[in-house]
C-alpha cells in the first residue's frame, strides 16, 4: 500500500516537472515569452471575420469566436452539440421510469409551504426574470459581443435551478415547467439548428443554384447565402439563428436534467424498488 | 522587465501543471466518486486555461495591449480591421475552450447523475466498495 502511494506520488511529480520544463522551454512554439504576433491561421480569421472586401471568405460577424464556432468550424460545433445531447439523453435514460407527474399526484406533495425562507423566495421571484433577460441578451447578441447560445442557455438554466433549490420541484411543476414541455423545447432547438445548417442547401434546391451544408455567406462557386443584415441590423446570416436555437436547446436540456436530479430520494427509491418487484 | 515577465510566465505555466498534477492525484487516488468528479472538473478547467495561454500574445508595442477578438464597430474600415488584427489575441483556442466547457458541463451532469444512481442502488460512492459488490 505504501509503495503504491509512493509510486503514484513520484509519477505525478515527474509528470508535472516534465511538462513544466517542456512548456517553459518552448513546447508552445515560442521561447521564452509569447510572440507579439499571432499564428497565420489566427491572423486569417481576424482579418476576415467582418470584412466586406473579402465577400467569399468573411463570416460577417464582429465576434471572431462566434464566427469560428458557427461558421469557419461549424461542423465541429454540430458534432459537439451531438455529444452534449447524447450526455443529456444518457442522463434521461438513467432516470427512465421515474415520472415527476406521478410523484406529484400520488403523495401529498402539493404542499406549497416547502422551501427556504420568505426572504429567499422573494429575492428569487425578483431575480428570476432578470436572469432570463440577461441570458437572452447574451444569446441574442452572441454574434456581436462575447457570448452566444451555449453561454446564454447555461445562464438561463440557472433560473430554474434557483427555483428548484429555493422553492421545490413541485413548485416548478405547478408552473408548467415539466418534462414534456422541456423535451419539446429541446427538440425544437435541435430542429432549428439542423434547419439553419441546411438553410443554404434548401434555398439552393428551390433556386437551382449550387450551395453547401453550413454555408453562411455566398461563396464563389455557391452564390446562395443568408443575408448578413436585416433592415440595417447586423444578424450575421446563420449565426443569429444558430445562437437562438442553441439557446433554447441548451436551456431546456439543462433544466430537464436539473429537475431529474432534484426528485426527492424516497420517490426514486419507490420507483427503483417497484422496478425490482415486477 | 523582460526577466520579470519571463519569470511570471514560467510561474504561470508551472502552476497550471502543478494544478493538473493535484487534480490527477484526486482522480486516481481518491476513492469517493464525488471527489473524482470535482478533481475532473478542476483538471478540465486547468486544460482550458492552458489553451487560453497558448492563444495569448505579448504586447504588440509598449502602447498597445492585446485586446479580445471582437471588433467594436459593425461597419469597420480597412484601417479598423488592420488595427484589430495587429492587437487581437488568437480566437481559435477560445472557440475550442467554449466547446470544451459546454461538453464538460454536460459530461459532469451525466457523471453526477451516474454517481447518484450508484449511491441509490448500492448505498455508497466509494469505488473500493462498489468494486467488491457482487450481483
Amino acid at each position: 500500500m505504501r509503495i503504491k502511494k509512493l509510486l503514484v506520488l513520484s509519477s505525478l511529480i515527474i509528470l508535472v516537472l516534465t511538462f513544466s520544463l517542456a512548456f517553459t522551454k518552448g513546447a508552445l512554439g515560442y521561447y521564452p515569452l509569447p510572440l507579439p504576433g499571432v499564428r497565420t491561421l489566427a491572423y486569417w480569421y481576424l482579418i476576415t471575420t467582418l470584412n466586406p472586401r473579402y465577400p467569399s471568405f468573411t463570416a460577417m460577424s464582429p465576434e471572431a469566436v462566434t464566427a469560428i464556432v458557427w461558421d469557419y468550424r461549424g461542423l465541429d460545433t454540430l458534432f459537439e452539440t451531438a455529444v452534449f445531447f447524447l450526455a443529456i439523453v444518457g442522463a434521461l435514460a438513467l432516470a427512465r421510469g421515474i415520472s415527476l407527474k406521478k410523484a406529484l399526484d400520488n403523495a401529498n406533495n402539493k404542499d406549497n409551504g416547502k422551501g427556504l425562507s420568505l426572504i429567499c423566495k422573494t429575492a428569487t421571484r425578483l431575480l428570476t426574470p432578470l436572469i432570463i433577460a440577461v441570458s437572452a441578451s447574451i444569446a441574442l447578441h452572441g454574434h456581436l459581443t462575447p457570448g452566444g447560445g451555449f453561454q446564454g442557455g447555461s445562464a438561463a438554466a440557472v433560473a430554474p435551478l434557483l427555483i428548484l433549490v429555493i422553492f421545490s420541484v413541485y413548485f416548478l411543476l405547478s408552473k408548467g415547467v415539466a418534462e414534456k414541455p422541456m423535451l419539446v423545447l429541446r427538440t425544437a432547438g435541435l430542429i432549428g439548428i439542423y434547419l439553419t445548417a441546411l438553410a443554404a442547401v434548401l434555398i439552393g434546391l428551390v433556386t437551382g443554384l449550387n450551395a453547401y451544408v453550413f454555408q453562411n455567406q455566398p461563396k464563389l462557386d455557391a452564390p446562395v447565402g443568408i443575408p448578413a443584415q436585416v433592415s440595417n441590423a447586423l444578424i450575421s446570416g446563420t449565426l443569429f439563428f444558430f445562437n437562438l436555437s442553441e439557446y433554447l436547446a441548451v436551456a431546456s436540456g439543462f433544466t430537464l436534467v436539473f429537475m431529474l436530479l432534484s426528485i426527492p430520494e424516497e420517490i426514486v427509491r419507490s420507483f427503483i424498488s417497484g422496478e425490482a418487484h415486477e | 522587465m523582460n526577466e520579470l515577465n519571463v519569470f511570471l510566465f514560467n510561474t504561470l505555466l508551472f502552476s497550471l501543471f502543478f494544478n493538473a498534477g493535484i487534480s490527477l492525484y484526486g482522480i486516481f487516488a481518491r476513492p469517493s466518486l464525488i471527489k473524482k468528479i470535482i478533481a475532473l472538473t478542476i483538471f478540465s478547467d486547468t486544460a482550458n486555461v492552458l489553451a487560453i495561454v497558448v492563444g495569448y500574445r505579448t504586447w504588440p508595442s509598449p502602447e498597445q495591449s492585446p485586446i479580445p477578438p471582437v471588433i467594436t464597430t459593425t461597419n469597420p474600415t480597412t484601417e479598423d480591421i488592420a488595427r484589430f488584427a495587429s492587437q487581437a489575441v488568437d480566437p481559435l483556442p477560445q472557440a475550442l475552450v467554449l466547446t470544451a466547457i459546454v461538453i464538460g458541463l454536460a459530461v459532469t451532469l451525466f457523471l453526477v447523475f451516474l454517481t447518484l444512481q450508484v449511491y441509490r442502488l448500492y448505498g455508497t460512492t466509494d469505488v473500493r466498495r462498489v468494486a467488491k459488490l457482487r450481483g
